[in-house]
């Protein structure tokens, strides 16, 4: 078990500077999801941790140890890559044992090591079988099991559910999350879907052009974002944000809706609203927004629609059944307290 | 019904090979097996001759041990040349500068015609105005100019070098194609687990280029049975017969001995030991020749 420590962590490749500066805390037995969209340089940072790029500056702490300049195998990490990086002219057993063979421990201990971890991840059926034998799954459990029978300071998963189908993924999200409790090394974990961070992780970073937009727990970032990209990019259905004007304790937005707001001044604002929050009613009052439902996508628990207010579509995740069929007009219902508000030029909460 | 119309269709797109793959390779194959059973010549009707020039082949003939023993060695080099390509190959594969600019310079000699190639290193390996000699002596090496071709000692080996030299090339396009068909993470995995990079070359990359090895292999192999052109330019199988390959001395029990039922009976056993021998390349790669991981 460590920590991990990033100290003003840069890199660029050539011109481009992909990651331009940081610095993150993971304090012992955390998990921490890196999220962000594609080429936000999640992957990079991860991939410095592992020793595999070199930081154009900065520092990586390890357990209070700087191994910036340290070879991967001296940092005392596993890693499990997005294609699981398995070898395959070699056997589950094999590929298990690989790495303990270059660390001297006796054959003895490496049979019982990878004995008592594939027993643990219910892989043991498999030991004697070659990658190409094993299903995406399988292949997973092994790329784990790979990285767990080490015993390493600190795990790095880059995008580990990425190749699998839909249900798979769902499966192998709640075996890595009772996988946590059972080996709680300290872990960083890369990914760019936002279900996986909000189930998984202790802590979330959300990164975008490769600096942080906000640190913090699955609820932190999900009840108080602290930018209209993080607003965007945690919940699925994404935030509706919307043009507004904030005008001394008044949201008006483009369709000319008003909504009462706590905070003083005058400027152009984001107004953001989460799908969930907009609730459906035959007998609205309050504060409402009207509309046309322009697409219904009924998912069984609940039903999504979609509407124009001004000239912005926004969504709303409603009960079922309440609304059937595009065309329909709708008036959804507002509490102004969990309306966000962003600086329309910053992105920045306000 | 409809599996049966598909089943003709089939047929009708594969006999114009079929049938070509028949008369040029099939019959004239059976045919020397049956040639090699009889007395034959362009003069004579055929007779049945039993065992009688496979027992000739196998007891009385000094020179068939002699060919079949250079072409052993001839087959021999491959192994090194693959070495060679493999070492090259991991050079122009790495991050040095010119890279394309090597790999291309070490592939021109491959699609160099085999006499053009046999007509240069004629001339390299010259006594009088040869490169070779010319460098040894310039070099300090020797003080007399050796005459390569004509050498007892020399002759082989000096061949050996220029279809080396020759098929180097294609060695190395075929195991860079196998090199950089190896997914990079493997690499990564293998630094993250600590893995030496002496490991990573035996334990990764040569069992990853098993296909390619084999390739190589086999096509040296064949290349060591058919390197006629070669051996018939340079030095026509001399010094007496110290360049006399299986293929060449075949030839010239054929068509300069006119002793075709002879000469089928040597095809006969250089068609079994390449039997044999890809057998075995096939079998020391694991049996999985060809197989894409």
């Amino acid at each position: 078990m460590a920590t991990l420590e990033l100290r003003d962590l840069r890199k660029s490749f050539g011109p481009v500077e992909v990651v331009p500066g940081v610095n993150l805390d993971v304090a012992e037995h955390e998990f921490v999801v890196l999220v962000g969209p594609s080429g936000c340089g999640k992957s990079t940072i991860l991939r410095m941790i592992a020793g595999l790029e070199e930081p154009t500056s900065g520092d990586i702490v390890i357990d209070g140890a700087v191994v910036t300049q340290r070879e991967p195998k001296d940092r005392d990490i596993a890693m499990v890559f997005q294609d699981y990086a398995l070898y395959p002219h070699m056997t589950v057993a094999e590929n298990m044992a690989f790495a303990l063979r270059y660390r001297h421990v006796k054959r003895a201990d490496i049979r019982r090591r990878v004995s008592e971890v594939a027993r643990m991840l219910e892989i043991e059926p498999l030991l004697q079988r070659t990658p190409r034998q094993l299903s995406g799954g399988q292949r997973q459990r092994v790329a784990m099991g790979r990285a767990i029978v080490r015993d390493p300071k600190l795990f790095l998963f880059d995008e580990p559910l990425s190749n699998l189908d839909a249900k798979l993924r769902v499966q192998m999200r709640t075996e890595l999350r009772k996988l946590r409790d059972a080996v709680p090394t300290t872990t960083i974990y890369v990914t760019h879907d936002q279900v996986e961070a909000m189930t998984l992780a202790d802590r979330i970073v959300i990164l975008n052009h490769g600096r942080i937009e906000q640190i913090g727990t699955p609820e932190d970032v999900y009840d108080t974002p602290a930018t209209a990209f993080v607003a965007s990019f945690i919940g699925a259905p994404a935030m509706n944000l919307l043009p507004a004007r904030l005008d001394h304790r008044q949201l008006r937005l483009e369709d000319g809706t008003v909504l009462p707001c706590p905070l003083d001044g005058a400027r152009d604002v984001l107004c953001g609203i989460r799908p969930e929050s907009l609730v459906w009613s035959t007998q609205p009052s309050g504060p409402c927004l009207h509309g046309t439902a322009l697409t219904v996508e009924p998912l069984g628990a609940d039903t999504l629609v979609t509407f124009l207010v001004g000239d912005t579509e926004i969504a709303a995740r409603l009960p079922p059944r309440s609304i059937r069929r595009a065309g329909e007009a709708l008036t959804l219902m507002l509490d102004p307290a969990v309306v966000h508000v962003f600086d329309q030029e910053t992105g920045q909460r306000i | 019904m409809r599996s049966r119309r598909r089943a003709t269709v089939i047929a009708c797109f594969l006999a114009p090979s079929l049938l070509i793959f028949i008369v040029y390779r099939i019959l004239p194959l059976v045919w020397n097996v049956v040639l090699s059973f009889e007395y034959w010549s362009p003069l004579h009707p055929a007779t049945w001759a039993g065992l009688d020039n496979y027992q000739e082949m196998l007891q009385d003939d000094d020179v068939f041990w002699l060919a079949l023993w250079n072409t052993l060695i001839f087959l021999g080099s491959q192994p090194v040349a693959i070495a060679l390509a493999l070492g090259i190959a991991l050079l122009v594969n790495s991050d040095l500068k010119g890279a394309s600019v090597y790999r291309t310079i070490v592939f021109l000699s491959y699609p160099l015609m085999t006499v053009a190639v046999a007509i240069i290193w004629h001339w390299m390996y010259n006594e009088r105005g040869g490169l070779i000699n010319y460098a040894l002596r310039q070099l300090g090496i020797i003080h007399q100019p050796i005459a390569f071709l004509d050498s007892f000692a020399w002759a082989l080996p000096s061949i050996i070098i220029a279809n080396t030299w020759q098929v180097l090339g294609f060695f190395m396009i075929v195991l860079l194609s196998g090199l950089q068909n190896i997914p990079p993470h493997l690499y990564e995995a293998a630094r993250v687990d600590g893995a030496p990079a002496w490991a990573r070359f035996f334990r990764i990359t040569l069992p990853m280029l098993r296909p390619s090895v084999f390739l190589c292999l086999v096509i040296g192999m064949l290349n060591s049975f058919s390197a006629f052109d070669l051996i018939y330019v340079m030095t026509n199988g001399g010094p007496g017969h110290a360049t006399e390959l299986l293929i060449t001395y075949i030839y010239k029990q054929g068509f300069v001995s006119t002793r075709f039922d002879y000469a089928a009976a040597l095809t006969v056993a250089q068609f079994a030991i390449l039997l044999l021998l890809t057998w075995i390349a096939h079998r020391a790669v694991g049996g999985n020749a060809g197989a894409i991981e």
